[in-house]
């Protein structure tokens, strides 16, 4: 780290007479420039209101951001860096740590490694001293707010959350000397500054006793949250490589689609028939269809196998429907048309008279999909079922794939 | 039929993508799930060198802003509902000037609509995303070579011009899978992202002819780094309406539309005699490409082009359209919204909309629209 050159820049100070925020400024300062930082080691986090004057008045790395998000922004700084010899402090006033309560719990949960500096004036000085989250009670009558809820207590809420260091000073004596203090603290510290605003809080101070809320202070003893990097491998490396070895004598286009109930291997089924139609020298698409529960009701997969390569992955009419469960025949029986071959387990109350086979009884409730994919594969002889022997051959499920394929032999 | 050279493999775009991304250089993932672009979410998880999960999206974009301010190129994938709120801080990445990658998988609106159908409707939302009239790049892939190459060149620009890059995508793009021979996608190199030359002395955000200031991370050890939100001079710092300050956030807009032959795709297939063209872009390309070869079987001239750079929208495009009598413009969403942004709400005897609101628009569906 650096020593020789200065924290802070010789711009004026931009605060209005009297107001507690160049304190601050001149505190964090210090107490950087006690611990051996250099400019270039810091780097400082601001964003609106008083609070985010302060760029030009350091000569750090700044970066000036939005109301109330500094301390997420200062979190992806941090992790971004990833260097223990760089320093992140964000500073935020109070309505900004109300805007961004959220990402001050965030950092605190992670205990990632930076310290945010709070300037609670008890309101929104740039706007017209509307009352913030972190305003007291008896000063939350003063304006704009009719309310009596309670303040947050930021300090105490980011050490439930997990923060390493939190500290609420009403002092200016001590400002530095905690502030050293936060920053020393490996992980993320909190220090809440009272800073009262001179053009909208004073007035009403005079009126009031004990409006500033005690000081305290809490640890955490926490591992530090740091970037995780890690080696990783294309994805596909892990892809399954399907090498063309079956023949398959379709001339025409064909689009299957298979139908039943969420848990029952339809979206596995349609995966395996496409990847089969692959092996077969085909090209094929497979999309499902399901409610955005996933668990439960309905599951639709299509697959479009075909000679030539397939541009468009919508099914206008299709060849083939498969249906095993009624789940999945309400769902697709008003896409049937008259060109559709139709064949759907036996338990299915259909009001046409369609092909009815027992996929469920012979394929089980999770092989019935694949127990009617191999039906038709074996009774339309698009290519051999070997091929869709082959798709299922390593998989650690073989043994049951292999036996509904099997079962549809039974048929 | 496929060569004995294929690598055949049954995949989706999602896993296309992000394999790109990340052979292009981009350094962690940061995302909240939503449906459609959950698939993102899960492939990353498995291959990006870092990935984080967020805890909404706007920490989600924050976070982005502080990894790419330090120097690393970050990527996210949301829908709608997640783009919505980070819009704020999208403008914030815009104007700092941060390099990243957003891939928004759009599905059916208004508001939570229906996840798990895919449309085209967050086109106008885009167009008009940054605040005052600028342009955010926009890339839509129209298939999975696509995918590839315009995730490889999402990054290139997001790095080369110092922006926000948006990868415009659909859920039945990415959630699909097809047979795919993966040794048509070619190897694609690390975009790098070293401090360019500058005329001394520094200062973070005054440009050369480029347009684009030098790039410097947060925490370099010779030069102070300065990122700004609100409206700065070159030196990074809090200006209002200043000409240094307001010439500055001018060039955030010159530099993306006089550069934008560096970052332009699409794909005409003219026939020649033809009078008639169908434009497309994203999902609806596909079904345009089978609509075009179905009207030419039956004898018919047809053109068609394909849009994979939506924003900012080159003169060439006006070119090409200018010159075909009709226009047919095929769109997943209530009323053409590319068409609008060609040419506006007002009706026009040349232009047509194929389009369809809560499906896929299929072939017959243009081909019909076409000669209605």
């Amino acid at each position: 780290m650096e020593t020789s050159d200065k924290i802070l820049t010789k711009a004026k100070m931009p605060f209005c007479p009297g107001c507690g925020h160049g304190v601050c400024v001149r505190s964090t300062s210090k107490a950087l420039e006690n611990l051996g930082y250099g400019s270039k080691d810091v780097v400082m986090v601001s964003d609106i209101g008083c609070s985010g004057l302060v760029d030009p008045l350091f000569a750090t790395h700044t970066i000036h951001g939005l109301h109330g998000r500094s301390p997420a922004l200062g979190l992806g700084v941090t992790l971004g860096l990833d260097n223990p010899n760089k320093k992140v402090i964000v500073i935020q006033g109070d309505g900004g740590a109300t805007i961004g309560l959220q990402h001050i719990l965030e950092a605190s949960r992670r205990n990632v490694d930076m310290t945010l500096i709070v300037l609670n004036n008890l309101l929104y000085g740039m706007t017209g001293g509307q009352m913030s989250g972190l305003s007291t009670n008896n000063f939350k009558q003063f304006k704009h707010s009719d309310d009596n809820a309670e303040p947050y207590d930021i300090v105490n809420l980011a050490h439930q959350a997990g923060a390493a260091f939190s500290v609420r000073v009403n002092d200016i004596s001590n400002f530095e000397k905690i502030l050293k203090e936060a920053i020393e603290k490996p992980g993320f510290s909190l220090v809440e500054l009272s800073s009262l605003c001179t053009s909208h809080g004073m007035k009403k101070i005079s009126e009031l006793k004990n409006y500033i809320v005690e000081e305290e202070k809490f640890t955490n003893n926490r591992p530090v949250g740091v970037s995780l990097r890690r080696n990783t491998v294309n994805l596909f490396d892990r892809a399954k490589i399907l090498i063309p070895q079956f023949n398959s004598n379709i001339s025409e286009t064909i689009g299957v689609v298979i139908a039943g109930s969420a848990g029952g291997g339809i979206q596995s089924a349609a995966k395996m028939l496409a990847q089969a139609g692959i092996l077969s020298g085909l090209y094929a698409t497979m999309k499902g269809e399901y409610p955005i529960t996933v668990g439960t009701g309905f599951s639709v997969a299509e697959v479009i196998l075909s000679k030539k390569p397939i541009h468009f992955t919508g099914l206008e009419n299709p060849s083939i429907v498969l249906a095993v469960t009624e789940d999945g025949w309400n769902k697709v029986k008003n896409r049937i048309s008259s060109t559709s071959k139709v064949l759907t387990d036996s338990k299915i109350n259909s009001e046409e008279s369609y092909s009815t086979k027992e996929f469920l009884k012979e394929g089980g409730k999770k092989g019935a999909a694949l127990c009617a994919v191999s039906y038709w594969i074996n009774e339309s002889r698009v290519f051999p079922i070997e091929a869709l022997l082959k798709v299922v051959e390593g998989s650690k499920y073989e043994e049951s794939l292999r036996s509904a394929i099997k079962s549809a032999e039974n048929l | 039929m496929k060569t004995v050279t294929s690598k055949m493999v049954l995949t989706d775009a999602s896993r296309i993508m992000t394999e790109a991304l990340v052979q292009s250089g981009a350094d962690v993932f940061i995302g909240y799930p939503i449906t459609p672009s959950n698939l993102f979410y899960a492939y990353s998880k498995e291959r990006f060198p870092e990935f984080l999960a967020g805890p909404d999206e706007i920490s989600v974009l924050q976070w982005m802003c502080g990894y790419s301010a330090a120097g690393k190129i970050p990527v996210t994938a949301t829908s709608f509902p997640g783009l919505a709120l980070m819009t704020e801080t999208l403008n914030m990445a815009y104007m700092m000037e941060l390099p990243m990658v957003l891939v928004i998988v759009q599905r059916l609106g208004p508001s939570t609509g229906s996840a798990t159908t895919g449309a085209q409707g967050d086109l106008k939302f885009l167009d008009g995303i940054i605040s005052g009239g600028l342009p955010l790049p926009i890339f839509s892939p129209s298939d999975f070579k696509d995918s590839w190459n315009l995730a490889n060149e999402a990054v290139k620009t997001a790095v080369e011009l110092r922006t926000p890059v948006i990868l415009l995508t659909s859920k039945e793009m990415v959630m699909t899978q097809k047979g795919f021979d993966i040794n048509l996608l070619k190897t694609l190199n690390r975009v790098n992202n070293p401090i360019k030359n500058f005329e001394p002395p520094y200062q973070p955000y005054k440009a050369g002819e480029d347009m684009v200031p030098p790039f410097v991370p947060l925490g370099n050890e010779e030069l102070q780094a300065r990122f700004n939100a609100s409206t700065h001079d070159n030196d990074g710092l809090i200006r209002k309406g200043t000409p240094e300050s307001l010439a500055n956030t001018w060039r955030l807009r010159e530099k993306l539309e006089k550069r934008i032959d560096e970052f332009f795709f699409y794909e005409l297939d003219a026939e020649v005699g033809a009078t008639n063209l169908v434009v497309s872009w994203g999902i609806t390309s596909d079904a345009s490409r089978d609509a075009v070869q179905a009207i030419r079987k039956k004898g018919n001239k047809i053109s068609l082009l394909i849009v994979k750079t939506i924003l900012p929208i080159s003169s060439k495009i006006y070119e090409i359209i200018d010159s075909y009598e009709k226009v047919l413009f095929a769109e997943e969403n209530m009323t053409g919204l590319y068409k609008e942004m060609i040419f506006g709400k007002r009706n026009n005897s040349k232009v047509k909309t194929a389009t369809k609101f809560g499906g896929m628009l299929t072939p017959s569906e243009i081909e019909k629209m076409l000669f209605n």
